[in-house]
């Protein structure tokens, strides 16, 4: 019996390196987008530098430090759906704003065209 | 204990303790593989507090909400009425004003949808059966569970307070849009809309407790051999519905504390710059399509979570009084998560006339036509459960074809305003009136009434009155229509809806005699409903007992071990399920009913189906 | 965490066992504990909290015709005279993440019934959080000692403020709550609560056992998962 028990322990938690290593990554992974800014990069490539980092260290806390590497599919799928519709709110909403702009540059500063 | 009950002696003979590690070399028929948790211990209440008050047990808590909500219910009822009577016979109530009929309209809407509807199908039914229904003890969080019922409690308190505050109830309509909601000129635009955005937030800070609990409950805590598609279809009406309001409440939070800083704070999340009276407020730079944007996100799918337990309540009725198993109970389910899910995905179809940007009116027409297809399919399978059934035309089967006629016809009105061109000219008409009642209004409601019908006997061991009851139907159903049929014609010749009075145009006189039919409607309907209560209270008097299994159902509420069930369901051992709940009329079998704890064994000799 | 044993059941691995899992009877997540269940749950549905205020922020930081604030400077410190970039925010973000590192050891050493140390990482998250939560405040006060109000501000358009102070207020309402529970449960560990067999919790009928602290780990790293948002959305655009 206590060896079973043994047994569950070990299998249940990982070696202490991995979370050392995820440790390490996301101070270097914050440190790179803390560069971005001090560089001072701009356009496009400091919104891909920035989305890139932040969906790493996003991406690393959830699969290590929240299990989510490790648990059953049936979790992480049920999990991970929903994000579905909060893309596509983003994706709406992107648009939206830039209509909004338009037509706030269109009606207050240019005059409505009239 | 039933006869049903007792006699499943294969319990002892697959229990866990005798069963052993290792599986049997030769699978015997009836084994369902040990529990995986063990029993659940349960608090038991000993005083009148923890018992009745405090309580944590989930059938106790779903009469509570259930109470509750019926209360905020008859309020909405009686602001209907009001809101009628000024319609139908401008002045008939002397001290009816333009502000008090906004606020009528909005306490009457916002009431009915979230503090009536969604409490009364998640927090009353959803508490009720679940556990019943997965083979559970009790929700798996009960404390939590007691927490969720006195935040709703709380939450309606707020919003009743708000009756009686300075200046009244918001009256800003039940969306609430701003920027006007939270302008002086506004009904209630001080102290009204702050309690109602606070009442909201508790509600959804409690829901949320609850809502927990449902899902957990019915994703963790199944008996033995109760798969997902073994589950009635009421469960997977109640799960998706939860999963929506997981889901969709917080975008009704964060737009209540973002307009509640606009309010108190004077931040302009939602406000433009404004001209109030020839001067410029001190708001400027805001989004209120934001609002609406964030409003209807939360607003679409709140209008599916008291549509989905609808329609699963309703198929385990059918069933159940057809005599019949459901018909394409897969599709079922999947239709049920295929609405859940696309209902994400079509919130700006009630924003065609906003101003957003006008792209948008294809991918959400497009959506929503596609949204009626899965919805389409579970009509039609409802009328294929019920061709050639062994029909009980009993007061809950009455509720059921009630309900699929008027949700066809409110299913059918959407389609019209699903599409943009056709939106346009009926939007802010009764025509959206008359669709939404019918819809969200009347269909559910029928089948809560068919639900109260059939489930009276396991909450109280006593049979409802039928008389009574066919009264009440035939009132209701009768009445609805007399009042929504002629709403559609109204909206037609473009009676605007939210007007205090219909003024003089042409076309507005020629719809006096019409509304005051519909108000004449509406008092009865509205009267109709007091039926039910006083069938209740004379039930609970001197009603027909009901004992076990009354409808010869097979789902496991009807097998606990005592009716009404006590706390623990389901006495020492908790059922083993070996089949779905709608083996009804199976060719060879003793009975026409095979429970869901029937043992295969038992049944070798019929035609039943594996499910 | 890894795969459960479960008598009478063959796990499958991958898509197979979550087809498999799907289908089974009692449970979906095949030993998952219900509280761990209940806070995935919960989790997912502040994560649409914080995607609705993000999304919120976003239309209204992109439809504005009024100049955004400049992050960079708005959030920069002055340190012997010279400008540092969002140095405050970088030492903000080094504590949250060191203090998630803690949470995490401090789960692993809780399954290997390792009270002490457990207990101890418990409540160096704490004091992490605490230090976050002590920053931000300071934070706030030196926004507000410079004019940046909730409903105007000195450096451009209005919603700067309204959003900064309402989506951080957020966080940081979520980090207090956390460090409140992250030294109840510093105190639950010491006192052994979750020693042989376990003692019965508050309001609960359920045995306490070490994969509370992975729940209450799994809150904190959720937490730390919005502040990585937070940081990119906020500080860095």
């Amino acid at each position: 019996m206590v060896k079973a028990e043994k047994k569950e322990q070990s299998a249940s938690t990982h070696k202490i390196g991995i979370y050392m290593w995820i440790w390490g990554l996301l101070f270097v992974l914050s440190f790179f987008s803390y560069m971005v800014d001090w560089y001072n990069f701009q356009g496009m490539l400091r919104w891909s530098l920035i989305l890139f980092f932040m969906f790493l260290k996003a991406g690393l806390i959830m699969a290590f430090f929240m299990h989510l590497f490790w648990e059953r599919y049936a979790l992480v799928n049920v999990l991970l759906w929903p994000m579905t519709a909060i893309a596509c709110f983003i994706f709406l909403m992107v648009a939206e704003f830039e209509y909004t702009l338009f037509s706030r540059a269109f009606y207050f500063v240019v005059g409505g065209g009239a | 204990m039933s006869d049903e009950y007792d006699n499943n002696k294969s319990y002892q003979a697959q229990s866990s303790e005798t069963m052993g590690g290792s599986a049997p070399a030769s699978p015997d028929m009836d084994y369902v593989r040990p529990a995986e948790t063990p029993d659940q211990e349960l608090y038991h209440g000993h005083s009148f507090i923890t018992k009745w008050v405090f309580c944590q047990d989930a059938k106790v808590i779903g009469v509570q909400y259930f109470l509750t909500a019926v209360f905020t219910g008859i309020v909405g009822l009686i602001l209907s009425w009001l809101m009628r009577l000024q319609l139908g016979f401008p002045g008939a109530a002397g001290f009816m004003t333009a502000e008090h009929y906004y606020q009528f309209v909005t306490m009457h809407g916002m009431i009915m949808v979230v503090y009536f509807l969604t409490a009364l199908f998640l927090g009353g039914f959803g508490n009720y059966l679940i556990p019943l229904m997965v083979g559970a003890r009790d929700m798996v969080f009960p404390y939590v569970n007691m927490i969720s019922f006195w935040m709703f409690f709380i939450a309606v308190a707020v919003l009743m307070a708000s009756f009686f505050v300075p200046g009244g109830p918001t009256g800003a309509g039940w969306t609430l849009y701003p920027p006007q909601t939270i302008l002086p000129g506004t009904p209630g635009a001080g102290m009204g809309i702050l309690l109602m955005l606070v009442s909201l937030s508790l509600f959804v800070i409690g829901f949320t407790m609850g809502g927990l609990n449902y899902l957990i409950t019915i994703l963790q805590a199944r008996t033995r051999g109760m798969t997902l598609m073994r589950m009635p279809l009421t469960v997977w009406g109640i799960f998706t519905a939860t999963v929506l309001a997981m889901l969709a409440f917080p975008a009704l939070l964060v737009s209540a504390i973002m307009m509640t800083l606009d309010k108190i704070l004077g931040t302009s999340f939602f406000m433009p710059t404004i001209l109030q009276a020839g001067e410029v407020l001190e708001y400027g730079g805001g989004s209120p399509i934001l609002f609406q944007h964030l409003f209807w996100f939360f607003g679409h799918p709140e209008v599916y979570i008291v549509a989905l337990p609808a329609f699963g309540i309703v198929s385990d009725l059918i069933s159940v009084h057809s005599r019949k198993n459901i018909f394409g109970y897969r599709m079922m389910v999947w239709a049920i998560v295929g609405i859940g899910a696309l209902s994400f995905f079509v919130w700006a179809h009630h924003m065609y006339v906003s101003g957003m940007n006008p792209w948008f009116g294809f991918f959400f027409a497009t959506t929503t036509l596609i949204i009626a297809v899965p919805t389409a399919m579970k009509v039609y399978n409802w009328i294929l459960t019920l061709w050639r059934g062994n029909i009980r035309l009993n007061t809950v089967m009455l509720w059921c074809l009630g309900f699929i006629v008027t949700f066809v016809n409110g299913g059918i009105t959407g389609i019209f305003l699903g599409n943009v061109s056709v939106d346009v000219p009926l939007s802010d008409t009764y025509f959206v009136i008359a669709h939404f009642h019918m819809v969200m209004g009347i269909a559910p409601l029928m089948v809560i009434m068919g639900a109260v019908y059939h489930w009276f006997p396991l909450v109280s061991g006593k049979f409802l009155d039928e008389k009574l009851g066919k009264w009440h139907f035939w009132l209701t159903f009768l009445g609805a229509y007399s009042i929504y049929f002629p709403m559609h014609y109204l909206g037609f010749i473009g009676v605007p809806r939210r007007y205090f009075e219909m003024y003089d145009s042409p076309y507005m006189t020629s719809a006096v005699g019409m509304n005051e039919f519909i108000s004449m409607a509406a008092f009865i309907v509205g009267a109709a409903q007091f039926i039910l209560i006083y069938n209740i209270i004379r039930t609970l008097k001197v009603g027909k007992k009901a004992g076990q299994n009354p409808w010869k159902a097979n789902s496991l509420e009807w097998l606990t071990s005592t009716v009404p069930p006590e706390h623990g369901n389901f006495g020492e051992r908790l059922p083993v399920v070996h089949r779905w709940p709608y083996d009804f009329s199976v060719p060879g079998a003793k009975d026409d009913f095979i429970t869901q704890t029937t043992p295969p064994s038992e049944v070798v000799h019929t035609e039943v189906e594996k499910t | 965490m890894s795969d459960p044993q479960i008598e009478g059941l063959q796990l499958k691995p991958g898509f197979k066992g979550m087809s498999e899992d799907t289908g089974s009877d009692q449970t979906m997540f095949k030993g998952v504990h219900w509280g761990k269940a209940m806070m995935w749950i919960f989790l997912l549905s502040d994560t649409f909290v914080f995607s609705c205020f993000l999304i919120s922020y976003m239309k209204g930081r992109g439809s504005t015709l009024v100049d955004w604030p400049y992050p960079s400077e708005v959030f920069a410190l002055h340190v012997g005279g010279v400008s540092v970039p969002l140095l405050l925010i970088a030492i903000m973000t080094f504590v949250l993440i060191t203090s998630s590192g803690t949470m995490a050891l401090a789960v692993k050493y809780g399954y290997e019934k390792n009270r002490k140390m457990c207990g101890w990482l418990v409540l160096a998250t704490a004091l992490g959080g605490l230090t976050f939560v002590g920053m931000q405040a300071f934070e706030w006060t030196k926004l507000i000692e410079e004019g940046v109000r909730p409903w105007e501000n000195p450096f451009g358009a209005a919603q700067f403020g309204s959003f900064f102070f309402m989506i951080t207020g957020f966080h940081g309402t979520h980090v207090s709550i956390g460090v409140i529970f992250l030294f109840i449960y510093a105190y639950k560990v010491f006192a052994g609560h979750y020693e042989n067999g376990g003692k019965r919790g508050w309001f609960t009928t359920m045995k306490g056992d070490y994969v509370e602290i992975e729940i209450l780990g799994l809150y904190w790293h959720f937490v730390d998962l919005v502040w990585v948002f937070i940081f990119a959305f906020f500080y860095l655009w």
